[in-house]
């Protein structure tokens, strides 16, 4: 994983995973299928990303793939924050 | 009843100050007078007849223009749409402020869902033309707002709402309709959250909608338990086209519009809560240091100051966690289970202290007169609105990965 999807993947662990086993959460580990984040988490999940990468919730592209796993989450924010820069 | 509602209303009031003030400031970033106090100049007029109201379930006009001369609508909007530019807990202040000094709830019930309805989500989310458009208006008071997200058949599961929009060229198609919809038989102006993709978060989107458009229809106003002043209706929709302009937000991104007003309806509202209940025990501690019996003031009787004592550390356990909630909202911090918490604690506090006044009081809480009564009416419905007492539960279970 890259540094960005280990930030990514340490906030999923702490705020949806928090005392349990991660050893299967890998960077294409589906979120929503396996039941991990449902729709209240990707809300926090959005808001989080747009404000801890400073990513204007406009520019966030707003289609479930990619909140499915932490590697497509920390593709679309390098590719938000590329923009920016 | 669909027609555009024809009540008088003023425009040459709005962010004027009050007869006590005459600072002219209003209009300014300056938030240096005390928003706790805005509308305490306006107090006789707010509370004048609250009983005939209340029992006549009508939505008082008259006082509208006292709210609309308070400021308080204008308080967390920008200066150039007519705002004062307070922040979040600013604004919860004025209107703790509110409620403390005004006691028809249902009024100020409609005056925090003006302000959090419409006007927070288009500042927030909004093109720079709709803001220019219609936030004047909405600061001033003039444009009455309403939003809708409450379904018949999807009252607590608001991201799987049933209600329809289907792009078609330049405009979308809206086929539906919403319940139990705060201000709607006065409202100029609608926010409908509506389906326009997949069930699930990323299906929802956010539409402004003029209460005049052809296809939107506007029920009768819905008698009710308490917060009677504050009317509410429901709204269909058959065939109601909206250009695609009108769409607050990217398509889809209806989810994250309703997270944002969400957190700022339960602070605003339940703030409005809290200067209600300060105001009741005030009015409590008063009648026990005043009535006697058996030659004491009742206060005197332990089981009376008991209940008092209860009620003091229920106010301020709700002001704790009013504030400690609105500081994490406005620093952008996460703060999910914290709303949740804080909703369930002053609603049913506010519930639990109204039936303790009714107590204390005895005969005379149980008469409509001395206003103890509609104090409890009212109450109920804030363990409903905004997401049930039970829903609250299973959000914070669900945080908690339960």
């Amino acid at each position: 994983m890259t540094s960005l999807a280990e930030e990514i993947r340490g906030y999923v662990v702490a705020e949806f995973l928090d005392g349990e086993d991660t050893a299967d959460l890998t960077a294409d580990f589906d979120l929503i299928t396996n039941g991990v984040v449902d729709s209240l988490g990707v809300v926090r999940i959005v808001s989080h990303l747009s404000r801890t990468y400073s990513i204007p919730v406009d520019d966030i592209p707003l289609v479930p793939d990619n909140f499915r796993s932490i590697g497509a989450m920390s593709a679309f924010v390098e590719d938000a924050t590329k923009a920016a820069a | 009843m669909t027609p555009a509602p024809s009540a008088p209303r003023t425009s040459d009031t709005a962010t004027g100050t009050g007869p006590g003030t005459g600072t002219g400031t209003d209009t300014g970033t300056d938030t240096g007078t005390d928003l706790y106090t805005l509308a305490a100049p306006w107090a006789d007029e707010l509370n004048r007849d609250i009983d005939e109201w209340d029992a006549r379930a009508e939505f008082p006009w008259d006082k509208w223009k006292a709210v609309q001369r308070s400021g308080l609508l204008t308080v967390p909007f920008e200066p150039r749409y007519g705002g004062r530019g307070a922040g979040l807990t600013d604004t919860m202040r004025a209107l703790e402020g509110f409620g403390r000094t005004c006691r028809d709830a249902g009024l100020g019930f409609s005056a925090s869902t003006q302000i959090v309805s419409v006007g927070v989500p288009l500042q927030a989310f909004g093109s720079e033309e709709l803001k220019s458009r219609f936030l004047p208006g909405i600061v001033a008071g003039d444009l009455v707002t309403a939003h809708a997200i409450t379904e018949r058949d999807n009252g607590s599961d608001a991201l799987n709402i049933s209600t329809t929009a289907v792009r078609d060229g330049d405009d979308y198609v809206i086929d539906g309709g919403k319940m139990f919809i705060t201000n709607a038989p006065i409202a100029d102006l609608f926010l409908l959250y509506v389906r326009t993709g997949a069930p699930g978060p990323f299906g929802l989107s956010v539409f402004l909608v003029e209460r005049d458009t052809p296809g939107l229809r506007v029920g009768e106003p819905l008698d009710k338990m308490g917060l009677r002043t504050s009317p509410l209706s429901e709204v269909t929709f058959e065939g109601l086209r909206v250009p695609a302009a009108r769409r607050i937000g990217q398509e889809g991104a209806g989810f994250l519009i309703l997270d944002h007003v969400m957190k700022r309806e339960i602070l605003f509202s339940f703030s409005l809560t809290l200067g209600e209940m300060e105001h009741r025990l005030e009015r409590v501690v008063q009648f026990a240091k005043s009535r006697r019996q058996f030659g004491e003031p009742i206060g005197s009787f332990q089981g009376v100051a008991h209940r008092i004592a209860d009620m003091k550390i229920a106010v301020e356990t709700a002001r704790k966690w009013l504030t400690d909630t609105g500081a994490k909202v406005a620093a952008g911090q996460d703060a999910s289970l914290d709303v949740a918490a804080t909703k369930t604690v002053v609603s049913e506090a506010n519930k639990r202290t109204a039936l303790d006044a009714v107590q204390i009081f005895g005969g005379q809480g149980y008469l409509t007169a001395t206003g103890i009564e509609r104090d409890v009416r009212n109450a109920v419905g804030g363990t409903i609105y905004s997401g049930t007492s039970e829903i609250q539960r299973n959000r914070i279970a669900s945080l908690l990965g339960l």
